[in-house]
């Protein structure tokens, strides 16, 4: 009987980890990165290994030298925020750009509120907005680097997203939005597919690592508010399959919006988090003076996340029901 | 029929069952047995044999101390060789019965026959002074003295008993075998509680992974053709056997937070239990066996076993009789893997209650280090509870107990599922239990002082 263990229930675990779940998240990323490398060739390679290489290296130096506290450092978690953040940038963004937006994203967002689980701004998402105000230049220049494939036939020039806020509502009303929906050259390279980031997101649906009703409420929210004002003024405003397909939406909604640690614990709460963050995106799209607003919506979205967890609870057995 | 289910929380861990094709063996007689006098929920029993009585098997040993509180007979014939403390399972000094085995003699009155008796009493009483009689207490594991359970305060009625099949925790086999091999009388048992409670309805409820129990079941209720009794198939979902679950999912009905399950017209009691009262009433066979599994993650399949044991027996005989601790073992665990407790102490004896002997592996039940909560609200999402375990931590580490209070700790069935869940390997179950504790002694302080 000498040397067996001898602790409390449950004697099993799930084997779910932090990092197992990262991967996850990382996996269901790569049809999305594959294309961006297929298309915009070495720069996105580039762009995503200096992005994921320097938040984790900047992770690491902090939480082992500043903070003293090695069991922060997260690779998987690190990586991840950084390649969130490539896929936040155009192809052509510059190293030194990459490098200043991993240190907003992990230094500041997310180390100097405690690492871990205790930042309260999505850390990817805040090193992109720091970025797009401090250095509008290199985060709206979208050529198309050279890519592995050829025949693309991608012209460089506006987003659709600015297109329209430019040119009005009309300029776009012809585009083929099943076109950009299946690949779509020429913005920020997590724009590149919605179809590959809804492959990654229905994966990460299936392993069980997030569940719909954040990204659900966010289309909805968006659908509802852009066919109002549609149907209201079809030639100032954007339509709802528009609104849908065009910018960082699917991206947003589907992989920032659903970071565990800035987002809502209980379902309910995540479709009001899901609802005001659509809403505000279609504010600033329609009335903003940014072309997007995810970004945005997000970040503001995520300081209303203590309240909503505090108002917010599942619903207990024995309490309500006889 | 459609499968039932609980609607909240819930996990699905790996099902395990290895030894669910291995038929109970009834094992051989010990030199000698310990019986411990807290074999049940409640105050132990007062032993009411001296060193030097002979006994023999069913003669009673133990007399209940209280109206919570269960017969001990003993399990052997024999000498009583001493009355006096001894460590049980945990590590904890209980009063034990220490008899040395000469033969196998019963008492008499006791039907050892195989036959099936399956004519129901009618007189109440006299069946529920045989069930106490019998030591008969809850073998789903809160070993609660089944009499008391099955006697309702006046005021409250049962309209329904629930007996649970579902065997929800892995590994375990032992209710499943039973169901195959003696359907039969767990029916019959059943229908005698059903009884006793007045005639409700009877549902058995077992899991759908277990498909023979279920053939079995069903076919030898329509042997016996008893009115108002249905079998049930839930899915398999942990923890589908915890009471308060299983009413939810079968009578769609939830008990109140502090309430009993008769506040909502239930009596839930396991399929053992059933075994047990049949045996009590029909055959004048009190509580003195139970069937307990042999099993482990990575057990060879020689060493599988459901067993028949007498209480009383070492844990340490009946490991050695299926071929002793595997080398592999880190921990052995009595009871299923989720809710079961880690043996300390092998040379204690089996009781009632005991379900298994399950050798997990390090490699299975090694705890990793604890890591940072990421939010991800795998806890909340599996609590069968409804609670919040990642607040619940969080108010009990900053000592908040009104807090923890409002967020119902009190309510926590420590059935194990957030802490399997979590990816951060936070000891959940370890913090809500205090937790859980805690808010308890305040309720009751507050009960005393309101008096």
């Amino acid at each position: 009987m000498e040397n067996k263990i001898v602790s409390p229930n449950p004697h099993l675990h799930s084997r779910n980890s932090t990092a197992s779940l990262m991967r996850d998240v990382i996996i269901a990323l790569a049809p999305a990165m594959l294309l961006c490398v297929l298309c915009y060739g070495w720069s996105a390679i580039m762009i995503l290994a200096l992005s994921a290489g320097f938040c984790v290296l900047i992770e690491w130096a902090i939480a082992k030298w500043m903070m003293r506290q090695p069991s922060l450092f997260c690779p998987s978690a690190a990586a991840l925020t950084g390649l969130l953040l490539a896929l936040n940038m155009p192809p052509t963004t510059p190293w030194w750009t990459v490098l200043i937006g991993s240190i907003v994203a992990i230094g500041v967002a997310k180390m100097s509120f405690g690492g871990m689980g205790q930042n309260v701004f999505n850390p990817a998402i805040t090193g992109r907005v720091f970025l797009l105000v401090s250095f509008p230049q290199q985060l709206t220049t979208w050529d198309i680097p050279k890519g592995f494939i050829g025949g693309l036939d991608a012209v460089s020039g506006p987003t659709l997203l600015s297109q329209a806020k430019l040119d009005g509502a009309a300029s776009v009303a012809n585009v083929d939005l099943l076109k950009s929906f299946l690949l779509n050259p020429g913005g920020s390279m997590g724009e590149i597919s919605g179809l590959a980031l809804l492959i990654g997101f229905v994966y990460l649906l299936c392993r069980k690592v997030v569940k719909p009703w954040i990204p659900l409420s966010i289309f909805l929210t968006v659908v509802l508010v852009s066919s109002i004002f549609h149907l209201c003024n079809p030639a100032a405003y954007t339509g709802p399959v528009f609104n849908l397909v065009a910018g960082g939406l699917i991206l947003g909604a589907c992989f920032m919006a659903t970071d565990y640690v800035t987002s809502p614990m209980s379902d309910w709460g995540g479709v009001i988090f899901g609802v005001g963050l659509g809403f505000i995106v279609m504010m600033i799209r329609y009335f903003g003076s940014y072309p997007e607003g995810v970004s945005f919506a997000i970040l503001i979205m995520n300081m209303t996340v203590p309240l909503i967890d505090r108002a917010f609870h599942r619903k207990k057995y024995g309490y309500g029901r006889a | 029929m459609s499968k039932l289910t609980f609607p909240i929380g819930g996990i699905h861990p790996q099902d395990a069952k290895f030894s669910r094709g291995c038929a109970t063996e009834v094992l051989p007689l010990p030199p000698v047995v310990y019986v411990s006098m807290a074999q049940h929920l409640g105050a132990p029993a007062v032993p009411c044999v001296a060193a030097g009585d002979n006994v023999k098997v069913g003669t009673v040993i133990g007399e209940p101390a209280g109206f919570i509180s269960a017969y001990v007979h003993s399990p052997v014939s024999g000498t009583v060789k001493s009355v006096g403390p001894r460590k049980d399972m945990l590590g904890n000094n209980v009063t034990h019965v220490e008899i040395t085995v000469e033969g196998d003699e019963w008492e008499e009155g006791i039907d050892r026959t195989p036959d099936i008796v399956s004519e129901i009493p009618t007189d109440r009483n006299a069946v529920l002074e045989k069930i106490k009689m019998g030591g008969v207490v809850g073998l789903g594991g809160a070993t609660f003295p089944a009499h008391v359970k099955l006697n309702p305060a006046p005021g409250s009625k049962a309209d329904c008993i629930l007996i649970n099949g579902s065997e929800c925790e892995p590994y375990l086999t032992s209710d499943h075998r039973i169901m195959i091999e003696r359907p039969a009388e767990i029916i019959i048992g059943a229908a005698i509680m059903q009884m006793v409670l007045g005639g409700c309805r009877c549902v058995i409820a077992i899991e759908d992974n277990k498909p023979e129990a279920i053939a079995s079941m069903k076919a030898a209720l329509a042997d016996l053709d008893y009115k108002n009794m249905e079998i049930a198939v839930l899915k398999k979902k942990y923890p589908q056997g915890g009471e308060k679950q299983l009413i939810d999912a079968v009578l769609k009905r939830q008990v109140r937070s502090g309430a009993l399950p008769i506040s909502v017209g239930a009596v839930v009691q396991n399929v053992a239990t059933a075994l047990a009262v049949y045996e009590a009433v029909q055959k004048n066979k009190p509580l003195i066996t139970n069937t307990m599994t042999i099993t482990g993650d990575l057990l060879p399949a020689s060493g599988q076993h459901n067993y028949l044991f007498r209480i009383g027996m070492p844990l340490s005989f009946i490991a050695e009789q299926a071929g002793g601790v595997p080398d592999y073992a880190a921990k052995i665990v009595s009871g299923g893997p989720m809710m079961g407790k880690a043996v300390a102490n092998l040379d204690a004896s089996a009781v009632k209650g005991t379900s298994s002997l399950l050798y997990l592996s390090r490699e299975a039940t090694k705890r990793k280090e604890e890591g940072h909560c990421i939010r991800c609200a795998k806890c909340a999402d599996s609590c069968p509870m409804g609670l919040e375990p990642f607040l619940i931590n969080r108010l009990y580490k900053a000592g908040d107990l009104a807090g923890m209070e409002k967020a119902s700790a009190q309510d926590c069935i420590e059935c194990g599922c957030c802490q399997y869940s979590c990816p951060a390997n936070i000891p959940l179950v370890d913090n809500l239990r205090m937790a859980k504790g805690q808010v308890m002694a305040e309720i009751k302080n507050r009960r005393n002082n309101g008096k």
